[in-house]
């Protein structure tokens, strides 16, 4: 016992709260990605943060895998044909986060002529503005589910000091392993990507975190550099894969800034302030897709879990599967399914309709029954403070909800609703089931409407 | 594909996240303090009989009606699964003496649920301690009832058939009554073990210590309750021990100990972070001294205790949780 907790502390992690829910990654982890393209996919145009694309295709217009069909006027993330086929619709349908979207139907046929994307000569020597312009047209986002463009990300403003790119393999969610299997069976493209992306922003220095639930992936990861020699590349980069706590949420980027480097990102702030940019894994594989195959992001790795589905997977699937065709694909519902989530059990939304699809942010897929999920009436807060030792950012949970309660919510802002980034290890922790993170969502509400009135 | 179309599309919740939970619960947290608290009313039940049962089961009963009332009034869903109105009886029951008349603690038990929790909104709502309050307005209702029944513990040394506690009594007769109390304990006897284990006068739930921090140590490795308060609040009552008579006897004497682990902990009514636990503890002990000492009464916690509730939204205020920023400032 002594021991455990001895080489538990001894591993970095982040300073301040966090929480350790069961992890049921032992329903997926051991299962190597499998292959799953369904016979239609319908792609909601809205699939990154910022403002959303257009739609280029028009009905029963012919695609072909890779071709752009929908742009953001005036630059942006486009969104690619996932499959080669003929479009059957464009109109209004479900979609994850924003309910209704407007949604691209592909029937699909694949043909032979259907572009592989082969390995480019000459990858590795690019100009960084054409690595840039490859990774912004590939249409690559942050495959971690913030899903924030990749290119605007990596694009420094000319005073920014970055001297260290921090990848980020924590994968802290309960059930998700598809950034697991990942770093075991594509090792290699997960390090070719992160040293594109260390030369891209010019640092020589990068750091791999990897929870401590995790050891087998950081052992390949570590092999890997050593055999791809990193250090004499052409620019040398000094890749070092690092072993974390096993602590939630391990994954956001501020917390593992400080659990690998120890530096705090300052409030409002980014990691680039403290000189760190982070990528999640997946997201250093589409960028070495983008530059060395020119492959636009067309399909993602994701979990399809929880004790509601016949059988888990860790599935690649072209963008834009719906989770109809996954529940099919799974063997169907097992036992009473109460919740359906895309992403991971903390951060995941719910979604209403089977027909919602898989967007290029969607980590994982979940079926719930009633006994993995809580669905109870809520209670008053008993000021036990769990909510406030739990959160990692500092804040007070509990007292915002008592002042949205009391109607109040333009007063919440001194107890942090600023800094709160959803990550519901408050929620978790209560006692009294509130539903601290929703209270925080509608008090931002407040006052995004109020400071719009305001204007 | 077959499969999946015969199965019906389940009634689908919908909601923000997080969608799993700690699997702790208030009810779960409240049951736990009740059985916190069960060692020291066996012990009761051992020293003074069966009546201790039957007045702790009375203020139960009037807590659980009043809070049952309550709930029907204000038209909310029930809340006495939860727990609390069972534990806000407990509570109420231990600061009374065993010889009290077994339909008071019913009115106590009453009067404190609807005035102290059920005006202010029920559960969580509260500024005092339920149970506390119960006591002061019993105190001031039933003044020679709270005063004056006290039984003789079953054994040991201290002769308590006088109508007083040994505080009450070194509060009215000085030295004079400690050399008393003292010369009737037999040579080789100790006086603080006899305060330790229990063996003395006083309320059904406060006598013996060393029941107290076995509830109070089952809490602790639950991680219901932590250390700040309860330390603090003893730091506080130490200070002052110089300025007692009898410091041991003040140390042990009385309900410091189940006012400090079971009543100063209500989350309700004490702060939510460590510094102002910690102020809000010294605050309690140190009021507790002066009211022993230079106060009216030979007890203090409970008033200690109330008086610091006030303090308990400031306190909040005072002390926040820091910030994981660069500078680590409240905004």
């Amino acid at each position: 016992m002594s021991l455990l907790s001895w080489s538990k502390s001894a591993l970095p992690t982040f300073s301040r709260g966090g929480i350790h829910p069961d992890e049921h990654k032992e329903l997926t982890e051991n299962l190597p990605i499998e292959d799953f393209i369904p016979t239609s996919v319908s792609l909601p145009v809205s699939q990154s943060l910022g403002p959303s694309a257009e739609p280029l295709v028009v009905k029963a217009a012919k695609v072909k895998r890779g071709d752009v069909i929908a742009t953001v006027p005036g630059g942006g993330v486009s969104l690619h044909a996932p499959v080669s086929g003929i479009i059957k619709n464009v109109q209004t349908g479900p979609h994850a986060s924003l309910v209704y979207d407007t949604v691209i139907t592909i029937q699909a046929k694949p043909g032979e002529d259907d572009p592989q994307f082969p390995e480019q000569a000459g990858w590795q020597a690019l100009p960084v503005a054409q690595m840039l312009e490859r990774i912004r047209d590939a249409g690559v986002v942050g495959l971690g589910g913030a899903a924030f463009p990749t290119y605007r990300k990596l694009t420094l403003p000319k005073d920014a000091k970055v001297d260290t790119l921090v990848i980020n393999g924590s994968e802290c969610e309960p059930y998700l392993t598809c950034d697991y299997r990942l770093m075991l069976e594509e090792s290699e493209k997960v390090v070719l990507g992160s040293w594109l992306i260390s030369k891209i922003i010019g640092v020589k220095n990068c750091v791999i975190g990897v929870e401590d639930n995790k050891q087998p992936a950081a052992e390949k990861m570590r092999q890997t550099i050593a055999e791809l020699g990193l250090d004499k590349m052409d620019p040398p980069v000094k890749m070092t894969v690092v072993v974390t706590q096993t602590r939630y949420p391990q994954g956001s980027e501020k917390q593992l800034v400080q659990s690998l480097t120890g530096r705090l990102v300052p409030k409002g702030g980014l990691p680039m302030h403290v000189g760190i940019v982070v990528q999640n894994v997946a997201t250093a594989i589409a960028c070495l897709e983008a530059i060395r195959n020119g492959k636009p992001v067309l399909e993602r790795v994701l979990t399809v879990s929880g004790l509601g589905i016949k059988t888990p997977k860790n599935l690649r699937v072209p963008i834009g599967t719906s989770v109809e065709d996954l529940l099919a694909y799974c063997g169907g519902y097992s036992g009473e399914v109460v919740k359906i989530l895309l992403g991971g059990p903390m951060m995941g939304r719910t979604i209403a309709d089977l027909g919602v699809s898989v967007t290029k942010g969607s980590s994982g897929l979940l079926f719930l029954t009633a006994a993995e999920t809580s669905i109870t009436r809520y209670q008053p807060c008993i000021s036990c403070g769990e909510c406030i030792d739990a959160c990692p950012m500092g804040l007070e949970p509990n007292r915002v909800s008592q002042y949205m309660e009391a109607g109040r919510p333009l007063e919440t802002e001194q107890f942090g609703i600023r800094e709160c980034f959803e990550c519901g290890c408050c929620s978790w922790s209560c006692p009294s089931h509130r539903p601290l993170v929703q209270f925080m969502q509608v008090a931002k509400a407040a006052y995004r409407r109020h400071e719009r009135k305001a204007k | 594909m077959s499969e999946a179309e015969v199965t019906p599309t389940p009634t689908l919740h919908l909601s923000s996240g997080p969608h799993i939970a700690s699997g702790r619960t208030t009810a779960q947290i409240m049951w736990m303090v009740n059985l916190a608290l069960l060692p020291a009313l066996l012990w009761a039940w051992a020293v003074f009989g069966w009546v201790v049962l039957a007045i702790t089961l009375s203020s139960i009963l009037g807590c659980v009606v009043a809070e049952y009332a309550v709930c029907r009034i204000a038209k909310n869903v029930s809340t006495l699964p939860d727990g609390s109105a069972v534990c806000s009886g407990l509570l109420l029951a231990y600061t009374l003496p065993p010889g009290i008349p077994i339909w008071m603690p019913f009115i106590g038990g009453m009067l404190a649920l609807i005035f102290t929790k059920g005006i202010f909104g029920g559960l969580g709502y509260n500024i005092f301690n339920v149970a506390l309050v119960g006591r002061a307005m019993m105190m001031a209702t039933f003044p020679v009832e709270m005063t004056t029944r006290w039984l003789t513990p079953a054994f040991g040394n201290v002769d308590a058939v006088s109508a007083a506690t040994v505080l009450a009594q070194i509060k009215l007769g000085g030295q004079e009554a400690l050399a008393k109390i003292l010369a009737a304990v037999p040579d080789g006897g100790q006086l603080w073990f006899d305060f330790f284990l229990g063996m003395r006068a006083g309320s059904i739930g406060e006598v013996s210590v060393v029941m107290i921090l076995l509830g109070a140590a089952f809490l602790l490795w639950k991680g219901i309750i932590k250390l700040y308060i309860p330390l603090s609040i003893l730091v506080g009552v130490a200070l002052m021990a110089p300025f007692s008579p009898a410091p041991e006897i003040y140390m042990l004497g009385g309900g410091i100990w189940l006012g400090a682990f079971f009543m100063a902990t209500d989350y309700v009514t004490s702060p939510t972070m460590p510094r102002g636990q910690i102020i809000f503890g010294l605050g309690i002990g140190l009021l507790t001294g002066i009211i022993r000492n230079w106060g009216g009464y030979p007890e203090g916690i409970c008033y200690a205790i109330m008086l610091m509730n006030i303090l308990t939204p400031a306190l909040n205020d005072w002390f926040r949780p820091k910030r994981l920023t660069a500078d680590g400032a409240p905004s």
